[in-house]
């Protein structure tokens, strides 16, 4: 089987789906988390399929961005994390409800 | 060398929020405070120095990816001098952080400089890292009072929804990329009209608008805005209102405009419609806030709506309007949290019947407050009045090709309308207060000279550009002219 652009494209469409039901669904801010990068590293694959496929290298440089990019969110999203837990101790979305009308 | 040259404004700008961190190593820790204050003499020094740049023609750097014209500059500016004004607030907040004083300034200024980054990226990858650097920035601000469980919940609000927008912007960079095959604003120009009809390409288009929009808390991304308002320590809530959402537009007036111009005509009844949407959901949801941080969020999305309705306009004096307004913007919700942080300071949350008596204790905060109010709702001689003036002015200019316009601009009316009654509300609890207040509460507040500098700034801003529009008005038409020749 020749694999071409789509196969690539249809693999990211489908993580970034899933990633968004991840996101919508589940309830433990960790997991949430987790979603949010497979989102990321679906844009991160389609970037470098259409970077081959177009023969040119923006798309590849783009992806080191997005990775440096995402490290640093991940850095401080996990410290925000851990401070919530020691604080309330939980990490689910339904008990952040300090601030209502 | 030339390209760092191009970008001297941006490099100053990093180099002093280094020299922040490193000055913080010898500064005694009763001195660290006052860091803010060099901060703000720095951002000053680098704002007057952009005055000094003269620009024939626009400068390019980095293959293109960075420019540097009348547009950039008018935002550099502006950022700058919102950044100086919270850099002095900060200061004033500075004892309510028992820990990171001097990093909280350095990230003022990071913030900053992501900022100005945006205000010239010509280029998709420039724009998501200036993007991303704003927002992992204020990722730390909103939650920087990590003992207090409302800040900490602010802040895994915002990182969730961040996080989520730049997914969606992310994957809608990809999409552009594969269809045109090049990533710089300029050269998609070039290659747009070809494949404009591809459903990929207006796919991707559309994510990278759901990316922005959520910076600029337009319905329907604006879920973050109250909360974070809320809960964030006010410093980080007024740049977050003035700065954040101006990047947001900068980025937003850049695609639209410069990278698909051709894109401009099939988007225009959607900008409408989100524009109606956002000014009515919130001016709605204002009505029944205590919070009064929380009533400046619903505020900063209404505000959000008016701005959309110069942008859909899609002429050039919409932009000049939009410019305009923000510059207006800035003094008025700048000065109201200058106000929110000093005057309550000393109660639980911010909510509004705190206020009262307010004029007794100090006359020039409820001054001010009360002219930021009276800006925020339109009424004139104030900025607000004559930005809103502008906005409506150049919407009904275009009316006649766009009838849905009309509808619009009788939307934004009724906004304004109905945001007079919570904004006078403000003033009431300040001047007269449900239920009088006793002499004996009512300690006089002490302001710092330099606050009190920062806040007759705020009004004197308010009054000019309400009263002597001319100034910036031109400004703001070159700034739009090399958007739209």
């Amino acid at each position: 089987m020749n694999v071409g652009l789509e196969h690539y494209l249809v693999v990211s469409a489908l993580l970034f789906a899933l990633g968004l039901l991840g996101v919508i669904v589940r309830r433990n801010l960790l997991v949430i988390y987790m979603s949010l990068e497979l989102m990321l590293n679906a844009a991160n694959l389609a970037l470098v399929a259409f970077s081959r496929f177009n023969h040119n290298l923006d798309g590849q440089v783009m992806v080191f961005f997005i990775i440096t990019v995402a490290a640093a969110e991940v850095a401080v999203g996990l410290a925000l994390i851990v401070a919530l837990y020691r604080k309330r101790e939980t990490a689910h979305v339904e008990d952040l409800t300090t601030m209502k009308f | 060398m030339n390209d760092l040259l191009v970008m001297g404004l941006e490099a100053a700008v990093l180099v002093a929020g280094l020299a922040v961190l490193l000055l913080d190593l010898w500064t005694p820790p009763a001195e660290k405070r006052n860091l803010g204050y060099a901060a703000a003499i720095a951002v000053g020094a680098i704002l007057l120095a952009s005055f000094a740049i003269v620009l024939p023609r626009p400068l390019a750097a980095f293959g293109g990816m960075f420019v540097l014209d009348e547009f950039a500059l008018f935002f550099d500016r502006f950022f700058l001098l919102a950044a100086l004004l919270v850099l002095v607030i900060s200061v004033e907040f500075a004892d309510r952080f028992e820990t990171g004083v001097a990093e909280f300034y350095a990230l003022i200024l990071f913030a900053l400089a992501g900022m100005m980054f945006a205000a010239s990226a010509n280029d998709f990858t420039l724009l998501f890292v200036s993007l991303e650097l704003i927002t992992v920035t204020f990722y730390v601000l909103t939650s920087f009072q990590r003992r207090q469980t409302q800040s900490l919940e602010a802040g895994v609000k915002y990182l969730i929804l961040g996080a989520l927008s730049s997914a969606f912007l992310v994957y809608g960079i990809a999409l552009i990329y594969g269809t045109a095959g090049t990533m710089s604003f300029t050269r998609l120009a070039e290659a747009a009209p070809a494949v404009l009809d591809s459903r990929l390409l207006q796919t991707g288009l559309l994510l990278v608008l759901v990316g922005l929009g959520f910076k600029i808390a337009v319905v329907p991304f604006q879920i973050w805005a109250p909360d974070v308002y809320q809960g964030a320590p006010t410093p980080a809530t007024a740049f977050l209102a003035v700065g954040s959402k101006a990047a947001g537009f900068v980025l937003l007036l850049r695609v639209l405009f410069t990278a698909v111009p051709a894109l401009g005509p099939r988007w225009s009844r959607l900008l409408i419609v989100l524009s109606a949407v956002t000014i009515l959901y919130g001016v709605l949801c204002a009505i029944p806030q205590r919070n009064l941080k929380r009533l400046m969020g619903y505020s900063s999305i209404a505000n959000a709506g008016f701005l959309l309705l110069g942008v859909a306009t899609l002429s050039r004096d919409g932009v000049s309007a939009v410019l305009y307004y923000l510059g207006g913007y800035l003094f008025t919700v700048l000065g109201a949290f200058a106000v929110i942080c000093v005057a309550l300071r000393h109660t639980e949350g911010e909510d509004i019947p705190a206020l009262a008596g307010l004029h007794q204790r100090s006359p020039l905060l409820a001054a001010t407050l009360a002219m930021a109010m009276v800006s925020l709702a339109g009424v004139p001689p104030l900025a607000g009045f004559f930005g809103k003036f502008l906005l409506l002015k150049s919407a009904l200019m275009v009316a006649g090709d766009q009838p849905a316009l009309y509808v619009l601009v009788a939307v934004a009316v009724v906004g304004v309308v109905i945001s007079l009654y919570y904004y006078f509300g403000v003033i009431r609890a300040m001047y007269w207060p449900a239920e009088p207040v006793e002499q004996g509460h009512l300690p006089p507040i002490q302001l710092s000279r330099p606050l009190r500098w920062s806040l007759l700034l705020c009004i004197a801003g308010m009054l000019w550009l309400g009263v002597l529009p001319g100034m910036v008005v031109n400004l703001a038409n070159l700034a739009a002219q090399t958007l739209l020749p």
